[in-house]
């Protein structure tokens, strides 16, 4: 075996090279760049140094070209002899190329800059030095540069003599040669647009035709040719050129061979013959224009529907109204509604959007309804507050099969009576009571009769009923329509059941100031309204109207006496003769807003509550508000932080709230700080207090000691409060709620098991009467 | 000595043939070729009337009237010179306080005509 070390085999191996042809490539490179950078600088160099001498001939020839060009006949003789010699030092100097170039130039360019009798004296300055010759040479150029450059020369000294040189380059396959021919043609002599119509092959480009254009239109004394000739052309570009030309110096003259052109294939040239048509209203193309419309682009009908508009009579309405219905392409069908109108004024009306005539009839009804009652109850029917007054009556009815007491239904039934929820707030000053019995009956038949009724309810504040939202307009309509069965449903309704609290009976002043009513809408009507109002309406079919005078007013009257008691209490629900019958459940305003204020924590609160619904426990006796607290207080107990921990030495919400502040301020606000925890601080503070008195400066030191001082006279005094009121202390806060609920709270638990909505509450008594009926 | 006026123009190839018209119709004409100049000379001397192309570098014509009418309070004669299209600066030329305009391309004797007009109302 041969040892590794004798193995001599390179895996890698660089090709060899010669150095010597590398020095040579590096030498060459650098030849090659001081060549460019030579060639470089010596071009710049001689294009700067032909700049200054052409600048330097242009101001040599400045004053010649100024004395040729205000030279008059009547200048004095010295003048004269000046002139002469200045003519022959310029034909001295022209004979120099270069010279001469700039002598064009300096001529080329004041030719744009002078008119008048300068511009013709400088163009035959042009001729007479024989510059033009220059320009004709450069048209036999290979380069087409230098040949647009002489085209383009010739025809701005207008030399009429290149005229037939330069037609030749018109179909040039170079655009810009052929370009330039194009307009030399045309600006040079008056039948050149003909030559140039008849013999260009190549489009005509829309910049084009308007460079043409603008040549034609400053071309003095020109007879332009007819037009109409060239709409036969091959040249789909000269056919629209011509008919813009035609359309441009009104040649009416070629109206068969423009009305041909509507059936063109290319839709330019056929917008350009309708255009044409329109300008010179010819009516003999309506036939034409008909034809072609229906296999035309939708801009091209549209251009057809304009134009016969335009030049059409009412003998082309039928047309019209043929497309109106088979059109559905909406811009088409609205133009074609657009020239029925133009032919047949106020044929066609108005109809998207549009109401029907019995939406604007029905409020004005309404409101003469209204005010006609206004003004019969002398002013007798006031509301306390100006709000959009709604009906949202609460019905529950148990209906009995046959004779049986089977199956009670429990039926809530939410029904707006909102009859004039559109009308303005001056008509909305009737009270709730009213309301409901204008949308029940006929208001002037109560109004007429003298309803005892009406005497009775108008001293009556119904401002308690529940405000329903009326803001949703489309429902308006669903809901008007609806009113009529909604108005019969009402006259069974009774009243005994709601839940009436007078507070003011005395108000009697109808409030007419509309700007302080505030519509702030409650709550939105559902779409099941519709659904609830057709069940009632099956339900109270049988009753008559007359009967609005069956309701049992005897607990409105009753209230009115009782005004003076601020709650009055009567069992939510008697059973008597196998009837059900519900009562108003009053309530305490204080405990109304409580019980409010723990259904809002229950919605939205957490632990944090915990404090505040402990001190409710404390402040209130109320058996509802007690239990609703307690169940509270055990629903958020479960949530962290606990309590215990909450209220611990070791959480954070245990120290003093100024600590974090205090511990970033500067010694001003430290000082600031101190005097506030003096104002506000209880024993949270105590803790800061002593770390500041310990460590900080002394005049820090001395005022923490104040603090400190003021704050423990202030925890002592609450003792001895809290002393004293020992024993009003109410043992539920020490309850564990924790880990065993008391009996109570158990209890509630149980009975809110449905939840605690009202709603809930009422399915939970459709559930109790329903399992104590079926024993 | 004939009356003063200043010719501010940056096309020297054109000036040069106002120059020579104006000086032929006996007006003693100065040049500027740039607005530096041109406010330059107004802040030494204020002609008869002032010839002045509207786009110039560094000051415009426009910017001239407002210079004359404001900054000096004078009421010289001005005469703007515009290109053909150009009615916006022609207004505002007027609005500022200009006396006349003439467009390009410029007739030399319509020039020298409305510079004599301007002068006479003077």
């Amino acid at each position: 075996m041969i040892p590794l070390r004798q193995i001599n085999i390179s895996l890698i191996t660089a090709p060899e090279f010669n150095l010597e042809y590398l020095w040579w490539l590096s030498l060459s490179f650098i030849v090659l760049a001081v060549v460019y950078f030579i060639g470089i600088f010596f071009i710049r160099n001689r294009i700067t140094s032909t700049t200054g001498r052409t600048k330097n001939k242009k101001i040599e020839f400045s004053p010649m070209i100024s004395e040729f060009l205000f030279y008059e006949d009547s200048n004095s003789k010295e003048e004269k002899m000046n002139y002469l010699n200045l003519k022959i030092q310029i034909r001295e100097l022209i004979k120099q190329s270069f010279d001469r170039t700039v002598l064009t130039e300096v001529l080329l360019d004041l030719r744009k800059d002078l008119s008048g009798q300068s511009q013709t004296v400088l163009i035959d300055l042009y001729k007479d030095l024989g510059l033009h010759n220059d320009a004709f040479e450069k048209l036999a150029s290979r380069r087409w540069q230098i040949i647009s450059g002489g085209i383009l020369e010739l025809t701005t000294m207008e030399v009429l003599e290149s005229y037939s040189l330069i037609i030749k380059f018109i179909n040039h396959r170079q655009g810009t040669v052929r370009k330039q021919a194009e307009i030399a043609v045309v600006n040079l002599r008056e039948e050149g647009i003909g030559y140039f119509l008849d013999n260009t092959k190549y489009k005509i480009s829309e910049w084009q035709q308007l460079k043409l254009l603008d040549v034609l239109r400053h071309k003095s004394n020109f007879e332009p040719p007819s037009f109409g000739l060239w709409l036969t052309s091959t040249n789909s570009h000269v056919v629209l050129f011509s008919l813009r030309l035609i359309k441009y110096y009104k040649q009416s003259d070629a109206e068969q061979s423009i009305i041909t052109l509507l059936k063109h294939k290319k839709r330019d040239i056929q917008a350009e013959a309708i255009d044409c048509i329109k300008e010179f209203y010819f009516v003999s193309a309506i036939p034409t224009l008909k034809m072609v419309y229906g296999k035309a682009s939708t801009d091209i009908k549209i251009a057809i529907l304009d134009a016969i508009g335009e030049i059409g009579s009412k003998s082309d309405v039928e047309f019209l109204e043929r497309l109106k219905k088979k059109e559905r392409n909406f811009n088409i069908k609205s133009k074609v509604l657009g020239t029925l109108n133009k032919l047949d004024p106020e044929s066609i009306l108005p109809t998207k959007n549009i109401s029907t005539s019995d939406y604007f009839l029905s409020e004005p009804d309404n409101n003469e309804e209204v005010n006609e009652v206004h003004e019969s109850t002398d002013n007798e029917i006031a509301i306390e507050t100006p709000e959009i007054i709604s009906k949202n009556i609460i019905e529950i009815e148990e209906e009995l099969v046959g004779d049986e007491l089977n199956e009670p239904i429990i039926e809530e039934q939410i029904v707006n009576l909102n009859a004039e929820e559109h009308l303005e707030p001056t008509e909305l000053e009737f009270n709730a009571v009213e309301s409901k019995v204008d949308s029940t009956i006929d208001k002037e038949t109560i109004l007429n009769e003298q309803n005892p009724i009406a005497d009775s309810i108008s001293e009556i504040d119904l401002s308690f009923l529940p405000k329903v939202d009326n803001d949703i307009v489309e429902e308006e309509e669903t809901i008007s329509t609806d009113l009529e069965t909604v108005v019969e449903e009402e006259r069974v309704l009774t009243f005994d059941f709601l839940p009436l609290i007078i507070s003011n009976p005395n108000i009697e002043e109808v409030i007419t100031n509309d700007e302080d009513i505030d519509f702030v809408p409650l709550f939105s009507l559902d779409e099941n309204l519709d659904i609830e109002h057709n069940a009632i309406e099956n339900k109270t079919d049988s009753f008559q109207k007359n009967e609005i005078e069956e309701i049992d007013w005897s607990n409105v009257s009753n209230v009115q006496t009782n005004q003076d008691a601020e709650v009055v209490k009567e069992p939510l629900i008697s059973f008597d003769n196998d009837t059900v019958t519900f009562s108003a459940n009053f309530m305490a305003q204080g405990e109304l807003e409580t019980m409010v204020l723990l259904e809002n924590v229950a919605e939205m609160g957490d632990c944090r509550e915990l404090p505040m619904l402990q001190e409710l426990l404390t402040k209130n006796t109320s058996p509802l508000i007690l239990d609703r607290t307690n169940e509270l207080i055990q629903k958020f107990s479960y949530q962290l932080p606990r309590p215990n921990e909450l209220f611990s030495s070791n959480n954070d919400l245990a120290d003093s709230v100024f600590t974090e502040v205090y511990n970033h301020s500067d010694k001003e606000t430290k000082l600031m700080l101190l005097k506030e925890i003096k104002i506000v601080g209880d024993k949270k503070e105590i803790k800061l207090l002593e770390t500041i008195i310990n460590t900080e400066s002394k005049s820090l030191a001395k005022a923490a000691k104040s603090v400190l001082k003021h704050i423990n006279s202030k925890i002592a005094l609450t003792n001895v409060e809290k002393h004293n009121t020992v024993e009003n202390y109410n043992p539920l806060f020490e309850v564990d709620f924790e880990l065993c609920l008391s009996e109570a709270s158990k209890r509630i638990m149980k009975s809110n098991e449905n939840g605690s909505t009202l709603f809930d509450q009422l399915c939970s008594i459709s559930n109790t009467l329903y399992n104590k009926i079926n024993g | 000595m004939g009356k003063r006026v200043l010719l501010a123009d940056d096309d020297q190839l054109l000036a040069s043939l106002l120059i020579f018209r104006l000086k032929k119709g006996g007006y003693d004409v100065h040049h500027s070729s740039n607005g530096k100049e041109v406010k330059e000379y107004l802040k030494t001397e204020m002609p008869d009337i002032i010839v002045s192309d509207i786009m110039m570098p560094y000051f415009s014509g426009i910017e001239l009237i407002d210079f004359v009418r404001n900054e000096l309070k004078s009421n010289t004669p001005i005469i703007i010179i515009s290109s053909a299209g150009n009615e916006q600066n022609v207004l505002s030329a007027f609005e500022l306080g200009a006396n006349d305009f003439i467009t390009k391309p410029v007739s030399p004797t319509e020039l020298l005509v409305r510079v004599a007009r301007e002068i006479n109302k003077k």
